[in-house]
């Protein structure tokens, strides 16, 4: 036998069935941990979406070079996953919205959303260098958003993000293959882009 | 109290790399064995995706969180206080465990690698040890080894091209390996123009580049399909099995015994003792119940942290610090591979390495072990430098801007749309040797779910190991600029945190003062229990050390076979 004391109490019993392991698969509800449900609430309120969507397309402008951040789906990949996946950093990641749109009231006057792009930009360059106030921590709030700004626009399209597969098409990523032959791995060649989600259910745009 | 189940022969904890090839020559000679795992079977179609949100950025590839919610903290010193605990474990449960998610890089160790320290004295004087460090050579050679590794290499299946066929040098393949008896079961991974190129501005260099062998089916093999290359390989599951995780290779062949049964989601917590010192089974907890299984002969084979810790979780009057721990020597001689330390390029033409995966490699073994003179230069050892495929959307937009742009706004953007397929990393991996101060114990306060210490881990970065990550990243630098890069950055060296390339604590070796298993993988104080995994590797070596797992699981199974009633005897 085991040197382990078998105590048998009740408490001992409570915490082994507490620990239990459970597979992953019988826990998530669909295939996908966040998928896209619209049935869920969103994360955000009008106003924080608002935000997100001014704060990402700051990141990545609509202009020459394609459509910005927002247009990509990026802020609704965010208010989806912090709805989802995301939800234990729900709370924090909106405690950073509020810091950005109070300093840009301190410093502008004016909600963040109502900024000229080079005001906007003035209010990010502060979060991003740290000098901002009113932040748990501006640099790693400006850090985390720029970091699921960029999983909003580049990821698989099914988690709410990437609409169109504008993400995709911008930096020339041809597209989930299930099988790649060799002239699909030569340098300097255009490849047929595969657009579509390895989810399935949404191809060639929402 | 726990359920005592019917006594095995064996009982094997953990159906990972490891465990997951030592029941195959256990069940074929008839034994009885038990394979206890944490994790379950995972679902080729159902559970492995090209998802990089999946795979890379949320860990999904795992069948149970065990892990999760095991994993160690980090502390440099005993002085320093312990890291932001990460949230996901690099390594993952599922029946074949790591082995499903990872790289599939299958190198053998160098003959240098089990001789480092004699090998250094002859060589440089006994002065160019690393200061402080507790290496050792390792008990067995790689002449001893060399036949497990054939047997894995053709068991589990590796491509590759032989650079030193006994003695006879092809270079085609790394001439600088061991002699080996035969060449790999299949021709390396398919090239593309990416690596061709890098292989031929290595040649122009005067190095002797080759394709990193891999566990991945570069045809087909064993009724498996070869690789389609299709760009989700690192932590993820392979969808037509190309990838030879034990899941689909010898745990599989195993099956075919009947002698053999599988416990899934079974989460072990502790080794029992006997009366006489002797392990006597293992306790684990499934659907909220707790067992005790039986069995004449224990191997451990779950992970590097979760071994030691196992063995320290284990206490009894026999041992009171932990079984087989009456030396002192468990958790000791731990060490964390120095890999990664990228050297990041930047090229003026699209190199497309979307698709492959990065076991697709041209690699230069020339800075590598003892492959050079290391006179003056202040260290021993050396790095691998390793060019491999496989780029996700995000990790390239999200990549270093090298100077030459902002990190947001229509500057960035501009930027990353030019380059985000023109540049590339690299995956460096340096000697790394164990030191006096580096050791795992278990944390003083954070616990698991079952109120069980985590492992902790305590780790700095030594200045032998600095020394030749910092070299390797100036040669790689050096075959970048070579191959037409405009740009190259040096990412940070180190030897990371919670890692994939873990060792020690539980190592192998001819004296109990020094060591906690014998070269056969058998405990010095507990004849019948034994370890499987990098815990009883001496030396990392410059590479990935799974088919080194793999080849020291067999031996130490065969072994157990060999002498079966010695080491079973009750005592």
């Amino acid at each position: 036998m085991p040197e382990e004391k078998e105590t048998g109490n009740v408490s001992r019993r409570a915490v082994i069935m507490s620990a239990a392991i459970v597979p992953v698969a019988a826990i998530r509800s669909a295939a996908a941990p966040g998928a896209t449900d619209n049935a869920k609430a969103p994360a955000l309120t009008p106003d924080q979406l608002k935000l997100v969507e001014a704060f990402a397309d700051r990141l990545i402008p609509k202009d020459e070079n394609g459509p910005g951040a927002s247009e990509c789906g990026a802020a609704n990949y965010i208010d989806r996953q912090l709805a989802d996946y995301l939800a234990p950093e729900r709370a924090s990641f909106v405690d950073g919205l509020t810091a950005t749109n109070a300093y840009a009231m301190k410093s502008h006057g004016r909600n963040f959303v109502d900024l000229t792009p080079e005001m906007q930009d003035m209010v990010l360059t502060a979060i991003d260098s740290g000098t901002a106030e009113g932040f748990a921590n501006s640099r790693a709030f400006f850090t985390r958003f720029r970091r699921l700004t960029l999983e909003g626009t580049f990821s698989d399209p099914y988690y709410g993000g990437n609409k169109n597969f504008a993400g995709w098409d911008m930096i020339g990523y041809p597209g989930p293959r299930l099988a790649v032959g060799p002239d699909e791995q030569k340098m300097n060649v255009t490849i047929k882009p595969v657009r579509m989600s390895v989810w399935g259910g949404v191809k060639d745009g929402h | 109290m726990a359920i005592n189940l019917k006594p095995v022969d064996v009982a094997v904890v953990g159906l990972g790399a490891a465990g997951g090839v030592a029941v195959l020559p256990l069940a074929k000679a008839g034994l009885r064995v038990a394979g206890i795992e944490a994790g379950t079977w995972m679902d080729p179609h159902r559970q492995y995706h090209a998802d990089e949100i999946f795979n890379n950025v949320r860990g999904g590839v795992t069948s149970v969180q065990k892990a999760n919610r095991e994993i160690p903290t980090v502390r440099e010193n005993d002085k320093s206080p312990t890291r932001p605990r990460g949230t996901i474990h690099p390594m993952m449960n599922a029946i074949g465990g790591t082995s499903i998610h990872y790289w599939a890089s299958a190198w053998r160790l160098k003959p240098w690698d089990f001789r480092t320290k004699s090998e250094t004295i002859k060589r440089y004087g006994a002065g160019a040890l690393p200061k402080g460090s507790t290496l050792e050579d390792w008990p067995i050679s790689y002449d001893d080894l060399e036949p497990y590794y054939d047997i894995i290499e053709h068991e589990v299946g590796v491509s590759g091209k032989a650079g030193n066929i006994k003695g006879v040098l092809d270079p085609a393949g790394n001439v600088y390996e061991g002699p080996r008896q035969r060449d790999y079961p299949m021709p390396p991974l398919r090239g593309t123009e990416y690596t061709e190129h890098m292989m031929a501005a290595a040649k122009k260099m005067g190095l002797k580049p080759f394709h990193g062998p891999s566990a991945i089916n570069s045809q087909n093999y064993n009724g498996r399909p070869g690789c389609v290359y299709h760009g989700y390989c690192g932590r993820g599951g392979c969808h037509i099995s190309a990838k030879n995780s034990t899941a689909v290779s010898t745990i599989p062949a195993a099956q075919k015994f009947k002698n053999f049964t599988i416990t899934d989601l079974a989460h072990v917590t502790r080794i029992g003792v006997d009366a006489n010192g002797r392990a006597s089974g293992v306790t684990y907890i499934k659907d909220g119940k707790e067992y005790f299984q039986p069995a004449k002969v224990v191997l451990i084979a779950s992970y590097t942290y979760e071994n030691s810790r196992l063995f320290l979780l284990s206490k009894s009057k026999a041992f009171p610090n932990g079984i087989s721990n009456n030396h002192g020597q468990v958790g000791r001689h731990f060490f964390s591979h120095w890999q990664g330390s990228p050297v990041m390029a930047l090229f003026p033409f699209n190199i497309n390495v979307w698709y492959g995966t990065p076991a697709q490699t041209t690699v230069v073994d020339d800075f590598a072990d003892d492959n050079f003179d290391h006179t003056g230069l202040g260290f021993i050892g050396g790095t691998s430098i390793s060019l491999g495929t496989e780029m996700h959307p995000i990790e390239a937009a999200a990549m270093q801007t090298f100077g030459m742009a902002p990190q947001w706004g229509s500057k960035w953007k501009a930027f990353v749309k030019q380059n985000a397929a023109r540049w590339t990393s690299s995956y460096l991996q340096t000697s790394t040797f164990p030191y006096e101060q580096n050791y795992l114990d278990l944390d003083p306060e954070v616990k698991d779910p079952l109120g069980d210490p985590v492992c902790r881990v305590t780790n700095a970065a030594m200045p032998n190991e600095a020394r030749a990550a910092a070299f390797g990243q100036a040669k790689t630098e050096d075959w970048f600029r070579a191959a037409g890069a405009i740009e190259v950055l040096r990412g940070p060296a180190g030897p990371g945190g919670v890692s994939t390339h873990a060792y020690g604590g539980l190592r192998m070796g001819d004296n109990p003062e020094t060591s906690v298993v014998d070269k056969w993988g058998m405990s010095h104080e507990v004849p019948n229990l034994g370890v499987l995994g990098a815990s009883t590797m001496v030396t990392s070596g410059a590479r990935n050390p799974t088919l080194t797992v793999q080849a020291l699981a067999w031996r130490t199974a065969e072994n157990i076979v060999k002498n079966w009633k010695t080491i079973s005897v009750k005592g």
